[in-house]
């Protein structure tokens, strides 16, 4: 019997959950598969619903953690195994090594003067990372990660010597008692490759609303600015492109929720920073839940940004300009339209990250991959896990899990 | 924004979802399929407006909808859809209430449109060349299965050219004629647009426009191929049966112009039967070939669809299904005739004629009726300036 509680996933709902359950003082881990904890909130440039920048947020939930001696979490650990039952658990975690010293040394000045470059999985692609890195200024917990996949032959060399640096440590397996489960696995943003009639991700300076949040980041890639990714030029007229790859049938056959409104935030991003921009908007709906509504509004109120409704169902790759070719029927109008911008954005939905894997524990998931039941075996779903939601929901939803997870152990 | 009181039809939704367009209240008007047609126009994409107003049950915008026709059934708007609202087989669907409903009399369009009307659609052309077998029966001395004086199998002793088949066919073949000719007025009648067109410049004349649609698109099919290379099957399988239409309409065409020219002009008689290696007769058989590897290639498209993207009505099999009736019969009656089977030989020439006249007396109404109108279609749309 354990009164502990186990935390799938390090996002925004997962800690919520694990701090939440920690503070009613209850024993909590936290299991997260990337190096660091904060999920894709720390990959926004801002969130709703104050549009603040995720420092604001994360920070505090970062310091809970750090002041709280009940949450213990685990980075780069992944769940394999589950035996036991609701209120007696027994967690296999496999941990990925990291190489370096549990101690917070600075590699900064050392990881800046490696060789070795790969393709930044943080930053979608649009930029490169060093072998040692962190994924962002106030990424937590702090330590440096090593890549050693990413080390050319000579900083191999020179990181063997270093007494910070462990290339010889190994993969290990520990073993976590627990009553209950917090699943908060969350989301991955849609494939574009799918998304064939869309570019399939292959056309330039057409990018994801994921990668425009790194853009304008202000420690993304570009710091901050909003700029091509092929040419690094400003772009003067840019596309939003709703639901591409969601409510359908040959991708995700969910509404993601959150991408209507992510686009209205990143035309704000856009207006902000060239106030000349012509940014177009193309539609089927506009989904502006509750109060969001207002957010509308004040896009709607600029002078520079139009609504075409109409789904963009082609993207060509204009050789010449670099400019991506839309073509789209204004559905109001009844007239195709054939048109270029300097930046397309592909507004991708989420899709769970359980589409398509597996989880070592007794949870069902629906055709599209979210979590539905497992709640009678004492294992609770939060967050995108569920179904989409935004950041102030996720919360929401992991106060709810673990208010769950909580009665599930207490008194045992 | 003027404003209008729209009032949905939804008689006529459930009609068209019953003629094909089943899935179409899945829409919700995203637009991909306009976009994903690569032969509409800029100008007046569809068949996204089709969806909508198929939902809304707008029953005189689909009539004189003439984009209707235009559309070749390629069904790239459907692997697009993003809801499974099969927009191509709405196209088919609108196009299948046109027949019903444009041709008179609308009773015989009723029976088409579905598999209940079949049994009085059969039953007409049966007791029709059942009554005309009696009578020759009798004239033959009571014999239902004669026999020529030196023991072959001629089908003319009982279904005699000069007063049964010629006549009852050539009623049947121009009265079609004149149903569709009434039909296709109806139709220019309605794809009329309101208020006055003034065209600037040289205007052709109708039939020169005709042929313009004959040669640049009929013969090569070409709006087959701009449909997307990857439906190559289907251009192949409706050029087969196509031809094999032509071949066989000009073989008649020849077998009683013969026989009546040959009646003046002794020189000119074709006789029937015509033995196989006669050029006459190579042909027919030739175009029956070509007719059954298309029907094959056709009907196995269709088995192959997959219902999330498209499906077949009714109209798609009956048109299907009394080609194979015909091509089958009148093969199956050759074979029987030359193999000297003469109670099989007369069965399945008696139920050919019947398919036969099915084929020709129903056309209008049928999904055949679009060799019509939308030929004619295309020679409107050309004589209105679009392309």
């Amino acid at each position: 019997m354990s009164n502990s509680i186990l935390v799938v996933g390090g996002g925004f709902s997962g800690l919520t959950a694990a701090i939440e359950a920690a503070e009613l003082g209850y024993d909590v881990y936290i299991v997260e598969k990337t190096p660091f904890l904060g999920g894709r909130v720390a990959q926004l440039n801002k969130y709703f619903p104050k549009l603040c920048p995720p420092s604001c947020g994360l920070e505090i939930q970062f310091q809970r953690i750090r002041k709280n001696p009940r949450i213990k979490f685990f980075t780069q650990a992944e769940v394999v195994g589950l035996t036991g039952q609701k209120g007696d658990y027994t967690v296999k975690v496999r941990i990925s090594p990291r190489y370096t010293a549990p101690q917070n040394v600075d590699f900064g000045l050392l990881a800046s003067t490696l060789e070795g470059e790969v393709c930044s999985e943080f930053e979608f692609g649009l930029g490169k990372r060093k072998a040692l890195y962190r994924s962002m200024p106030f990424a937590f917990p702090g330590r440096y990660v090593l890549d050693p996949a990413a080390l050319s032959k000579t900083d191999a060399v020179r990181l063997a010597g270093n007494q910070f640096i462990n290339l010889n440590e190994q993969p290990r397996t520990i073993e976590l008692g627990v009553g209950a489960i917090v699943v908060a696995t969350g989301w991955k943003p849609y494939d574009v490759t799918n998304l064939t009639n869309l570019g399939a991700g292959s056309v330039k300076n057409c990018i994801t609303n994921m990668q425009m949040e790194r853009l304008a980041s202000p420690c993304g890639p570009t710091g901050g600015h909003i700029v091509r990714p092929a040419d690094g030029r400003a772009p003067k007229r840019v596309a939003f492109v709703q639901c591409a790859g969601s409510r359908d049938q040959n991708h995700l056959n969910f509404c993601s929720y959150i991408c209507c409104m992510a686009s209205l935030k990143q035309s704000l991003y856009v207006a902000e920073q060239y106030p000349d921009a012509e940014i177009t908007i193309f539609y089927i709906d506009l989904r502006t839940p509750g109060r969001y509504m207002n957010v509308l509004e004040k896009v709607k109120a600029s002078p520079n940004v139009r609504f075409i409704k109409g789904k963009v169902a082609d993207v060509q790759d204009d050789p010449a300009t670099g400019n991506p070719v839309l073509t789209v029927e204004d559905a109001v109008r009844g007239e195709k339209l054939t048109l270029a911008y300097d930046l397309v954005v592909l507004a991708t939905g989420m899709q769970p990250t359980l589409s398509g894997e597996t989880l070592p524990l007794p949870v069902s998931v629906d055709e599209d991959g979210f979590i539905c039941g497992g709640e009678e075996a004492g294992i609770f779903a939060a967050g995108c896990a569920r179904m989409p939601l935004d950041v102030m929901r996720s919360a929401q939803s992991g106060t709810a899990a673990a208010l769950k997870a909580v009665q599930t152990v207490k008194g045992r | 924004m003027a404003q209008c009181t729209l009032k949905p039809d939804m008689e006529f939704v459930r009609e068209l979802q019953a003629a094909g367009g089943e899935t179409l209240k899945k829409c919700y008007q995203c637009a991909t399929c306009s976009v994903a047609c690569p032969i509409s126009p800029a100008n007046n994409p569809y068949p996204r407006k089709e969806m909508v107003w198929a939902s809304w049950g707008l029953k005189d915008k689909l009539r004189t909808d003439i984009d209707l026709w235009l559309c070749h059934n390629c069904g790239n708007c459907a692997d697009l859809c993003p809801r499974g609202a099969r927009p191509a087989d709405l196209m088919g669907a609108a196009r299948n209430m046109v027949y019903k409903e444009l041709t008179e009399p609308a009773v015989v369009g009723k029976w088409m449109s579905s598999p209940k009307g079949l049994p009085v659609l059969f039953a007409i052309p049966a007791v029709l060349w059942l009554v005309i077998w009696w009578i020759r029966a009798g004239f033959n001395g009571g014999q239902w299965f004669p026999r020529a004086a030196d023991g072959r199998i001629v089908f003319g002793q009982i279904f005699y050219g000069d007063y049964t088949i010629d006549p009852i066919f050539m009623i049947t073949f121009f009265g079609a004629c004149f149903i569709l000719y009434k039909g296709v007025r109806k139709l220019f009648g309605m794809f009329k647009p309101e208020g006055k067109l003034l065209v600037i410049g040289k205007t052709k004349p109708w039939y020169m426009h005709l042929y313009d649609v004959i040669v640049e698109e009929i013969i090569t099919h070409k709006k087959f191929s701009e449909c997307g290379a990857d439906k190559s099957d289907r251009k192949i399988g409706h050029m087969a049966v196509f031809y094999s239409f032509v071949i066989l309409a000009i073989v008649t065409a020849i077998v009683a112009g013969g026989h009546w020219v040959g009646k003046v002009i002794p020189w000119l008689k074709v006789e029937t039967p015509m033995p196989l290696t006669y050029p006459i007769k190579v042909l027919a058989n030739v175009g029956a070939l070509a007719l059954l590897y298309g029907l094959g290639s056709l009907t196995l498209r269709r088995r192959k669809l997959n219902p999330k993207y498209q499906a077949s009505s009714f109209y798609d099999w009956y048109l299907l299904g009394i080609i194979w009736a015909v091509a089958l019969s009148g093969v199956l009656s050759q074979v029987f005739r030359l193999m000297d089977a003469v109670k099989p030989a007369f069965c399945v020439y008696y139920l050919h004629l019947v398919f036969v006249w099915m084929l020709f007396a129903y056309l209008p109404w049928s999904k055949l009726g679009h060799f019509v109108y939308r030929t004619a279609a295309l020679v409107y749309v050309r004589m209105y300036g679009r392309s």
